[in-house]
């Protein structure tokens, strides 16, 4: 159990800033998720904290120690990998115990964690298999067996879900929810899944460009988007980002008051209704372009007749509506999320993480 | 696909079993001829169906030789040739790991240099260089020792390139968890790489076991006391013997015996051997 | 230079690693290499007690010995005959063995084995074949009216030294054809065969372009083994005779230093060699470095 601390973080290569100066604390027994678009920096930030990638400045403590200079092995951490890179030589046995052994840890102990490790995660009876002949779900219980039996201060995690089908990734999902919740150890999550992340995190980490756009909890996040760049990251369908221009002729346009240096609203696609509530709101005409019914609800693709911006409406059930139709848009000026283009922030009130 | 001409396949076949009578055939000529006794070369064309004296012939030329031809038995020859053949495929196999290891997994300042450094020793065949190399060998006193026979032919850029590629293959992440679990370099080397190399070891070792067998100039120059003759080189003495015409069924006996290793290991390693020798020339 | 995404921090370790290879490198290749290059700009007196620097002396009597221009030439003829005559027979091969399904194993079995016979047991077996007194060629030729004998006829003697160097390349070659056809698409040769090609032409218009990197890979193989792996062949069933006839590059440099003791020359003709190898290395390199972007 321990707490995780990074201080101005930053690594270039050459002369390429990667990570651009990070702050972070990790709780004890919290469960951090680092997401954001490929590129963003966020593997390389946990890679830093594994010890496999060297720092340019800044430090990181675990569990209040300094490990800039430590190996990886010295730092007390486990990881679990994307293509989990299991051992392919070696049963699944000799994968959990490679670690243990290497560290000196006696037999009955190894063999006592193993066992446990096995136990919880229902791999008992493949522990004399190789890899290759495990499922990709089975070989990913494995990597975490991996992690689990050197009980360490922290586990970190490099998208360790993005190499099974989908209907498994649910699966894995809820299911390392639950380890990290019984084991309370401190984690590192790094997804490019947005899903993945709010439905895992106790707070999340929203990185673009080697710097921290959001940190909060998940509806923090979503409730409250930071910057543009979260706005369009977090959700799905994305948010709209309409210019203001685009409510210009709306009607009810004159009581919204929106905050100064507003240029861009944001709206959610199931804040944006067909039917006119009792509560004053806008309206805006648009014409459809095309319904996708996904099941228990509808998104909505269609374009505002005053600019031609795009939007999605995510509209429940599956309304009787002819592509090509003119409808009317409603939204409450209360659902609207006020950003400024140039510096990309909000615009109401000051934010979690500058 | 399917395709239905009876003469393509039929021309294809002809054209198979032509190919492996043409390949098959000067062997199976020797191999008749050292099953003939000394006479039956006399009739001015060579016999076409095995004789009744192969294992006469073969055991006079395995345990005793032709001492006028200043071939020793051929058993020692054949032992030597082994010995040589192992100790240079194993030698070469070992070194090229090592190396290949060092560039693939360390940053260090002559990396690239060391990298050239190997890489030339594929443009100086010991064709080209045989006086100096051997006045070298000469020199460090090597002649006539298995050290001399082997050591000079045991760098190798083939195999260093080869296991570079397959180090390259081998997902970062492997080697990442090691280092996680505690792994120094030596360690992951041993327990993770060297497990992992297994196939290409083995197709290497049939690659390189025949290139050592097979070596004829250099042991012909390194070596002057008989106790130090591969078989391919003491073939050619037998072979030689000036001026009366060949004993041709011994030198026919000891031709067969010195074919024998390479091609059965070819034979019964077949994928290992085709593997090899497709990868290390990529 | 490409290496791992991590690398071990040792800083001492990767020289220790490398010390065995580059320590035979140095001794054995390099440093010899560059005395070659060293004598071949001397003269050694006939006693070996003194040598003089005599800048291109060596290079220029060597170009301008017959001797030299006459190898350089069988060298010329000798790869150029032995690389065609080898890749055209494998490659038919290997068309044939890609076409069968059954028995292709068996077949390749049978037609790769004589990589493992070295070259001088090469020589020696068709030196067998052709001896003019007993050798079964022979006999057959003089069934046709030709008479054989390699000892004399120069022609004679090339052919032999080509026939048998291009018998033991054939298994390299065809194994590389065979490699290069299963790597052809079959879906192409389906839609040449949708569109109404027939065997002969699907090969020509269709595999044969797409085998030309095999093709060329092989072409560079090829000359350099008739260049400089055929010593074995030579020596055992001509020694380069007769009258010089079958004498190739390689084979004079062994023959001028060794037996001829002629150092200096000796040396001089390495350095071409080397010089040649060079080149060709280059060109193989160059073309694999475009086949990776493929």
């Amino acid at each position: 159990m321990a707490t995780i601390n990074l201080v101005d973080l930053k690594k270039n290569y050459g002369s390429v800033p990667a990570v651009k100066g990070i702050n972070l604390s990790v709780k004890d027994g919290e469960l951090i998720v680092l997401v954001g678009p490929s590129g963003c920096g966020k593997s390389t930030l946990l890679r830093m904290v594994a010890g496999l990638e060297s720092v340019t400045s800044g430090r990181i403590e675990i569990a209040g120690r300094d490990v800039v200079k430590a190996e990886p092995a010295e730092r007390d951490i486990a990881m679990v990998f994307q293509n989990y890179a299991l051992y392919p030589h070696m049963t699944v046995r000799g994968n959990l115990e490679y670690g243990l052994k290497n560290r000196g840890t006696p037999r009955e102990e190894i063999d006592r964690r193993v066992k446990e490790a096995a136990d919880i995660l229902e791999i008992g009876p493949m522990l004399d298999r190789k890899p290759r002949q495990l499922s990709g779900g089975q070989r990913q219980r494995v990597a975490m067996g991996r992690a689990i039996v050197r009980e360490p201060a922290a586990f970190l995690f490099d998208e360790p879900l993005s190499n099974l089908d989908a209907k498994l990734r649910v699966q894995m999902r809820v299911e390392i929810r639950k380890l990290q919740r019984r084991l309370k150890t401190t984690s590192l999550y790094v997804t490019h899944d947005q899903l993945e992340a709010m439905t895992l995190a106790d707070r999340l980490v929203v990185m673009n460009n080697g710097l921290v756009e959001q940190l909060g909890t998940p509806t923090e996040v979503y409730d409250r988007p930071a910057t543009l760049f979260v706005a369009g990251f977090i959700g799905s369908p994305p948010m709209n980002l309409l210019p203001v221009s685009a409510l210009d002729a709306a009607s009810g346009f004159d009581i919204l008051g929106l905050p100064p240096g507003t240029d861009v609203v944001g709206i959610r696609p199931d804040h944006l209704t067909l039917e006119s509530s009792d509560e004053p709101s806008l309206a805006l005409p648009a014409t459809v372009e095309l319904l996708e019914p996904i099941g228990g609800e509808s998104h909505l693709h269609a374009r505002l007749k005053n600019g031609d911006h795009a939007v999605i409406l995510s509209v429940p059930g599956r309304p009787e509506i002819e592509e090509g139709a003119t409808i009317t848009i409603h939204v409450k000026p209360a659902d609207l999320h006020p950003f400024n283009r140039e510096s990309g922030r909000r615009t109401d009130t000051a934010v979690a993480n500058p | 696909m399917v395709e239905n001409r009876p003469f393509l396949s039929f021309l294809t076949h002809l054209v198979l079993i032509i190919g492996v009578v043409l390949v098959a055939f000067p062997v199976y000529l020797a191999f008749v001829a050292s099953t003939h006794g000394e006479g039956d070369f006399l009739s001015g064309l060579v016999p076409l169906w095995p004789g009744p004296h192969l294992i006469e012939n073969y055991r006079l030329m395995l345990t005793e030789g032709i001492s006028t031809a200043g071939a020793p038995p051929l058993w020692i020859m054949l032992s030597n040739s082994l010995i040589i053949a192992i100790i240079i495929a194993v030698g070469k196999i070992a070194i090229s790991l090592l190396s290949a290891y060092a560039i693939v997994f360390f940053k260090f300042r002559f990396r690239l240099i060391a990298f050239w450094i190997i890489f030339i020793t594929l443009m100086l065949p010991v064709e080209v260089r045989i006086i100096p190399t051997f006045k070298v060998v000469a020199d460090l006193g090597l002649l006539n020792s298995y050290v001399g026979l082997t050591l000079p032919l045991i760098a190798s850029a083939t195999a260093t390139f080869l296991f570079r590629q397959f180090f390259l293959t081998i997902p970062d992440e492997l080697m990442e968890a090691a280092r996680v679990d505690g792994a120094g370099p030596m360690k992951f080397f041993r327990d993770i790489l060297l497990p992992l190399s297994r196939t290409n070891i083995a197709a290497l070792f049939v690659i390189l076991f025949i290139y050592g067998w097979v070596q004829y100039l250099w042991p012909m120059l390194v070596t002057t006391d008989s106790r130090y003759y591969t078989v391919v080189m003491g073939i050619k003495r037998l072979a030689a013997t000036a001026d009366a015409e060949p004993r041709w069924h011994l030198v026919m006996a000891a031709v067969t015996l010195a074919m024998l290793p390479p091609v059965l290991v070819v034979i019964f390693m077949q994928r290992l051997f085709i593997k090899g020798l497709v990868e290390t020339e990529k | 230079m490409q290496t791992k995404r991590t690398i071990f921090p040792n800083k001492l370790l990767p020289y220790i690693l490398l010390a065995p290879q580059l320590a035979v490198t140095l001794i054995f290749f390099i440093w010899p290499a560059m005395q070659a290059v060293k004598s071949s700009f001397e003269r050694e007196d006939p006693f070996g007690f003194k040598t003089t620097f005599i800048w291109f002396d060596n290079y220029k009597r060597l170009f301008a010995d017959p001797s030299y221009i006459n190898a350089a030439g069988n060298t010329f003829v000798f790869a150029i005959s032995v690389t065609v005559f080898s890749m055209s027979l494998s490659l038919l091969l290997a068309v044939a063995v890609n076409r069968v399904l059954r028995t292709n194993r068996l077949y390749t079995t049978l037609l790769v084995w004589p990589y493992a016979v070295a070259p001088v047991v090469v020589g020696i077996l068709w030196w067998f074949m052709f001896n003019p007194s007993i050798g079964i060629a022979p006999y057959l030729l003089r069934g046709l009216g030709v008479s054989w004998n390699h000892r004399i006829d120069g022609s004679q003697a090339m052919l032999l030294v080509i026939i048998a160097a291009s018998w033991k390349q054939i298994s390299y070659n065809f194994l590389f054809f065979v490699a290069g056809l299963q790597s052809v698409p079959q879906s192409l040769t389906e839609a040449a065969a949708i569109d109404g090609a027939g065997p002969f032409k699907r090969f020509w218009t269709i595999v044969f372009p797409l085998l030309s990197p095999t093709t060329f890979f092989l072409l560079i193989v090829n000359i350099n083994y008739a260049m400089f792996d055929t010593f074995g062949i030579i020596d055992a069933t001509t020694a380069g005779g007769p009258a010089q006839a079958t004498n190739i590059l390689v084979y004079k440099v062994y023959a001028d230093g060794f037996l001829g003791l002629n150092i200096g020359s000796s040396a001089a003709q390495s350095v071409v060699l080397m010089l040649i190898v060079i080149v060709l290395t280059a060109i193989q390199f160059r073309y694999v470095e475009r086949r990776v972007q493929y």
